[in-house]
């Protein structure tokens, strides 16, 4: 038996060094890419795993994928048991193999050392297409799984360094976009980079060594998330939110309701009480929920707390099959992402009471689109998703504003806008405006986080719009006394002069050149009573043109001349209650 | 006499290096004078004077060249001290520059708030006019816009305007046009115009780029101009030359006009000084390591010259031009020990700084830092910290690590100290991994140049981590980048968009592009009096795979231009994909895409030689001042280690450790794995004895 005593200072050591090799293969994606969806927005993940799929590190961009890897990492490790080699590589995306979206496809990669198997590397991303029905992926027309999807269960595409060219080419055959296999080898090229980092550092201290202190690492993050669960008071505590249209039946709701018990250092989120699947493609799956789930617990918490196995082993998520958060085979559940920001909201709801310096308002809803069609400059067909035009605000918290065009709650400012030089250069189209939004914000104390307005000239015929997403009836909510945010929306003026107001879950082909689309993304809701905002506050915001002086007397009681940008103190005394600034 | 002087200011202290014509060399510190910084220079001068017992306008007389490192457009971003600049953009995206692509770079907390803009909203004036992607206009310019824009302006009070259109790097005519509307209305202002700060495509790196030129250019101008007043009063006739971000110097009047290219200069001159060791061994690369008080900066030289990165960002802002690739973090020898909530050891970026500083400083300071650690651990002398000016207080070392760290994880104070030494100098390797490994290249392939007051104490166990074979401490090791300013050659980087696949290039368009670059290369070197025998231009391709969103700059000769060999360039591509994301795809036959042109022309100046260390024989034990007790990390123990006076050593000189050479300035730990040579600079080598993987 060699040394297995642990090293306090080895295990801060490792867990440093961890993080950096997922860091470095999420840099491996950005810069190898092709899909701007990965390379400018990167809606991906990166992560390690041990042998046994457990958690060691992951690189978070769009947290909403990465909560399903480690389980999906598990189910290879057993579903490959003996048939596993150096060399090999393993795709994956189904989402009744506790995947978490169709076009969420994953690379898994074993690593040995001293031909034993030590870890994995992963990695994930919104792949550009994914076959099925639509080009792009979301089919808010769809019914079962098959009319969104090619399901890629855990296959082994590489075996001991040789692709395996006829499992290779089947996947490839039923994908619409060349991208798509070159952005696969880039999951595998990032993979490659994490197995040489990790190798080195486990020949370093020695499988066993590094064994041991890893697993004191997750017991040493374990503490650190009971200590987080302590600090909620003990206590059952209830909130619901509704997701507004399932794609097919105007006006249709569905309610999601989470229990939560906090119990010493366990904290459960119990969604028995939410409402059953629906039969389009507004599901989500167990992994995308809990996923969700996760990250919105993560953002009550300390923001430092490493991500490894040991920080999940204190949450306990119970979400029964049939409900519109774990719809059973063979849904279709291609939005189930997209169920974060109701889920989020009703988390929020639920502790806001118990912890209120700690909950934000309500974050904007995701409303999203994606544009595709042929690209005449190029002969060739683009998908491009506009995460520019989706990014709305945060909600506020006590003592603090929300952020401005951030997007939704479960990216978190992990993903970016694409440049507008890159947008025009990768798409045909033509771009007028993208710029904050007056009015917005939920009025309050502390301020929602800011929306945004986002134009551009659609510049080629037979395109082909998709939106997805919710946020068009509800707006953000405001928080002790704050105010809500403003609604999303999505419009088409076709040259003709008619104007087409999409839904939240709409296809609309053969939209023509000269075709106008504006995309309204909300603002955050407020926090606090905004007759408490500092005049000067609220006067540098009208000045700034992001505050109008209409809302800033309606709203925040105060009055500034719309010229001069001067605060009238007599009049706002007056409107704020005789309390002055 | 004839002499040369290197002035590096520092947020502390300001570093002078002299150079005499006869080959003498000298350093001195004085202290910084943050209200003004030229304050310090001249006290510097004043300073060198006296050491060499002469009047200040006697010694400015013989001065032929004074390279000066400042440090005034870094802090004016960081304090938010910059001129008040307006923005005329295009119609309908004047938010790009606050929205940085709606990032926030701490995902789960909800406290991290956005960077306020270097512009307000209100200054950020929309010009309708419009070029499309390949710069056909789509709009023609509104030049009333332009003009009730700089009108409001100038009634704000701007001190300088930034003009930056979409697409203007395919087309600058309405941004020209613009400009020469400007300074019709606004004679007075600095005007930075996007098609000259970055001609590139990406428009948030542009826009954020040239507002940043903008806002730095009125002050640095206005620095450069009480500088030169102030040695002009000393009858200063010589060159004054200033260190930018690349590496390279300038004039001040053409720095001026680029001020964004100084934003990082501070440690920009310390990889050609230290190549300038380096090269005493046949050795034209080398990872350079540089710890001071608050933080540990790793850079790299390759092939003679420093690793550059296209882009970085200052204080969460783009910055999209040349500059030296530098790792920074939080590691230096006033880092904070403390234990997390999960039981685990950390060090820092929490700083004790200068005050209250380190507990064993005794100015109040309880918390345990790095500094406290190597008191502990015996690497210093508690009388002989900064020449023994400065007293540490062992006492309040061994509490506060006992107090914050040996009791909450229940060690024993000396194994609480060799935990944060081990921490921190596994934070520092991966400062040192980020510049090497995620490059694609190998530490274990350089030697490691050790700079800074506290580098010298760690670096022999960052070496251990990452199997570096071969550590130089160079006689300069505290004033490095003073000393490197003399070694600098006149640069200027230049780049243009140029978009097409290699497969169809047009060489005639490139030879046009490349030409007309070095064109303006070789006039701004005439301008600085750089004969044309001593002009280079290099030139470089940025490619990517066809519909890769991002690229790989690759070198490319002489050669492969005149004889139009696109392969050359391919090739070097191919493996240089590999190496840093871990495939390529060379044997699939996938298309390469030009993105962009870079030509780098150098003035090379002439450098100063290093002086000569007098010869000795391998036996030190001449410089040898007596023994102490140390911890020995190969051993886990405590041992005796002997204590040399670096200012005796000769070259030729060898010892073994566990060993210290102390300096007024430095203190350097030889671990028992290694032994320590000096060299005929005055360089101290120190070599892994084993274990190491024998790549020198």
């Amino acid at each position: 038996m060699s040394d297995t005593t642990i090293d306090q200072v080895l295990v801060a050591i490792i867990a440093r060094a961890l993080k950096a090799i997922t860091d470095e293969m999420s840099l491996c994606m950005e810069k190898t890419t092709r899909s701007p969806i990965l390379c400018e927005a990167r809606d991906y993940v990166t992560g390690l795993y041990d042998a046994e799929g457990r958690m060691l590190e992951q690189t978070e961009n769009l947290p909403i994928l990465s909560f399903s890897l480690s389980p999906v990492c598990a189910h290879i490790a057993e579903k490959f048991r003996g048939n596993v080699h150096p060399g090999d590589v393993f795709f994956h995306n189904d989402v009744f193999t506790l995947g978490n979206q169709n076009n969420d496809v994953a690379a898994f990669k074993p690593i040995f050392v001293d031909g034993e198997l030590v870890a994995w590397a992963a990695c994930k991303g919104h792949q550009a297409d994914i076959g099925g029905a639509v080009r792009g992926g979301y089919n808010p027309n769809a019914t079962e799984v098959w009319q969104e999807a090619l399901r890629i269960p855990a296959v082994k595409v590489i075996e001991k360094g040789e692709r395996r060219q006829d499992v290779w080419d089947l996947i490839f055959a039923n994908i619409r976009l060349d991208i798509v296999e070159q952005d696969m080898l880039a999951e595998i090229g990032s993979c490659t980079v994490g197995e040489r980092r990790l190798v080195e550092l486990i020949e370093k201290y020695g499988a066993e060594r590094f064994d041991a202190h890893k697993k004191h690492l997750f017991a040493a993050t374990r503490k650190m998330m009971e200590a987080e669960i302590r600090s909620v008071p003990n206590g059952v505590y209830t909130g619901e939110s509704t997701v507004y249209f399932d794609g097919k039946n105007p006006g249709s709701e569905y309610r999601i309701r989470v229990r939560i018990t906090v119990e010493d250092e366990r904290i459960v989120f119990d969604y028995s009480e939410t409402d059953p699947q629906t039969n389009g493609f507004v599901n989500g799956t167990y992994t995308s929920s809990a996923s969700a789930t996760i990250l919105t617990f993560l953002q009550l918490v300390n923001p430092d707390i490493p991500h490894n196995h040991g920080m999940v082993q204190p949450v306990e998520i119970i979400i029964p099959e049939g409900t519109i958060l774990n719809a059973a085979y063979p849904a279709a559940t291609t939005f189930g992402n997209h169920l974060c920001p109701p889920n989020a909201d009703a988390i929020i709801r639920a502790l806001a009471e118990a912890i209120p310096d700690r909950v934000t308002a309500g974050w904007n809803q995701l409303l999203c689109s994606l544009s595709t069609g042929p690209d005449p400059r190029k002969g060739d067909a683009y998908v491009d998703i506009l995460f520019m035009g989706l990014k709305g605000g945060s909600g506020a918290m006590s003592a603090c504003d929300g952020y401005d065009h951030i997007g939704m709650i479960d990216a978190s400012g992990g993903i970016l806008d694409q440049d507008y030089e890159m947008f025009e250069q990768q798409t045909p189209h033509t771009l007028v405006r993208h710029e904050y939004l007056c009015d917005s914000a939920g009025p309050g104390e502390f301020r929602g986080g800011l929306g945004v307005e986002t134009v551009y000239r659609v510049g080629a015929d037979a395109t082909q719009i998709v939106t997805f997403g919710d946020g068009d009836v509800e707006p953000a909510f405001g928080l002790f006394g704050g105010g809500d945010g403003s609604l999303n929306r999505i419009t088409l003026s076709y040259p003709g002069g008619d104007v087409y107001d999409t839904t939240s879950k709409d296809l609309v082909p053969g939209v023509p050149a000269g075709t106008e689309y504006v995309q309204h993304a909300g603002g955050g809701g407020g926090y606090g009573d905004p007759k408490k905002r500092s005049a000067e506050t609220v006067r540098r915001e009208v000045r700034n043109g992001v505050v109008s002086a209409a809302v800033a007397r309606s709203a925040y009681g105060v009055v500034v001349d719309p010229i001069s940008f001067e605060v009238d103190a007599a009049a706002t005394a007056i409107l704020r209650g005789g309390g002055g600034a | 006499m004839t002499y040369r002087i290197g002035v590096d200011v520092g947020g502390t202290f300001t570093d002078l290096f002299l150079w005499s014509e006869d080959g003498e060399v000298e350093g001195f510190k004085v202290l910084s004078t943050p209200e003004d910084s030229s304050l310090g220079v001249m006290s510097g001068l004043a300073v060198i004077a006296e050491a060499r017992g002469l009047a200040v306008p006697d010694l400015v007389d013989q001065i032929d060249c004074i390279v000066h490192g400042t440090t005034v457009t870094t802090n004016a971003v960081l304090t938010r001290g910059g001129a008040r600049v307006g923005l005329l953009t295009t119609d309908g995206v004047r938010d790009a520059l606050e929205m940085r692509r709606g990032i926030r770079e701490r995902q789960y907390d909800n406290r991290c708030t956005n960077v306020v803009p270097l512009v307000p909203r209100y200054l950020r004036r929309p010009v309708r006019e419009r070029i499309d992607y390949k710069g056909d206009e789509l709009r023609s310019l509104d030049e009333e816009d332009v003009r009730a824009g700089a009108e409001l302006l100038g009634r704000e009070g701007c001190e300088a305007v930034a003009i930056c259109f979409l697409n203007s790097f395919a087309n600058p005519e309405h941004e020209r046009a613009a400009a020469d509307i400007v300074r019709g209305v606004l004679p007075q202002v600095h005007l930075s115009v996007s098609a000259n700060v970055l001609p590139t495509v990406r428009f948030y790196n542009r826009i954020s780029t040239t507002v940043l030129n903008a806002y730095v250019s009125p002050v640095l101008g206005a620095y450069l101009e009480s500088l030169a007043e102030k040695l002009d009063g000393v009858g200063f006739e010589g060159v004054l030359l200033i260190m930018q971000s690349n590496g390279g110097v300038a004039l001040p009047e053409v720095t001026a006009q680029r001020a964004a290219g100084t934003l990082l200069s501070g440690p920009a001159a310390g990889p050609v000084a230290a190549v300038a060791y380096t090269r005493e061994h046949g050795r034209n690369d080398a990872i350079v390591m540089d710890m001071g008080g608050t933080s540990f900066d790793a850079s790299l030289v390759q092939d003679g010259s420093a690793a550059l990165t296209p882009e970085g960002d200052i204080d969460r802002l783009r910055i999209a031009l040349p500059m030296l690739a530098i790792t920074t973090i939080g590691a230096g020898g006033g880092s904070i020990g403390w234990v997390d909530e999960g039981s685990l050891l950390r060090m820092g970026p929490q700083s004790a700084g200068a005050l209250p500083g380190p507990a064993c400083y005794g100015r109040g300071g309880e918390q345990p830092a790095c500094t406290d650690a190597d008191l502990v651990l015996g690497y210093l002398d508690p009388r002989y910290f900064a020449g023994g000016k400065l007293p540490l207080d062992v006492e309040r070392a061994r509490s506060a690590i006992e107090t914050e760290i040996g009791r909450p994880l229940g060690l024993s104070v000396e194994e609480a100290a060799a935990g944060m030494y081990r921490v921190i100098n596994a934070n520092m390797a991966h400062g040192v991994r980020e510049i090497t490994t995620k490059r694609g290249l190998d530490p274990r392939e350089f030697p490691m140049v050790v700079a800074g007051g506290a580098g010298a104490l760690h670096a022999c166990m960052i070496a251990r981590e990452l199997d570096i074979p071969l550590l130089l401490v160079p006689p300069t090791a505290s004033i490095l980048c003073a000393a490197g300013m003399l070694m600098s050659d006149l640069l200027h980087d230049f780049v243009r968009s140029m978009i097409t696949p290699l497969a169809d290039l047009d060489w005639d368009l490139l030879d046009d592009c490349v030409a007309s670059m070095v064109a303006d290369g070789g006039r701004q070197l005439a301008q600085e009096g750089i004969p044309e025998d001593r002009v280079r231009h290099d030139v470089a391709l940025d490619l990517r795979y066809l519909k890769q969103y991002h690229e790989v700059t690759v070198p490319v000769g002489r050669d492969a231009l005149e004889g139009r060999d696109a392969m050359a360039a391919a090739t070097a591509f191919h493996a240089r994909h590999n190496r840093l994301y871990g495939y390529d795809l060379a044997a699939d036959g996938t298309g390469i895409e030009l993105i962009s042109v870079r030509v780098r022309s150098m003035g090379l100046t002439e450098k100063p030689q290093l002086p000569r260390l007098a010869d000795g024989s391998a036996d030190a034990s001449a410089a040898i001042k007596g023994s102490r007790r140390v911890f020995v990390p190969e051993d886990e123990a405590f041992g005796e280690a002997m204590v040399y006076d670096g200012h005796r050593l000769l070259a030729g000189n060898r010892l073994a450790g566990p060993a210290l050479i102390e300096r007024t300035d430095t203190t350097i730990f030889v671990s028992s794995g290694f032994t320590a040579a000096i060299d005929e600079v005055g360089s101290c080598l120190i070599r892994a004895n084993t274990g190491s993987s024998g790549h020198e």
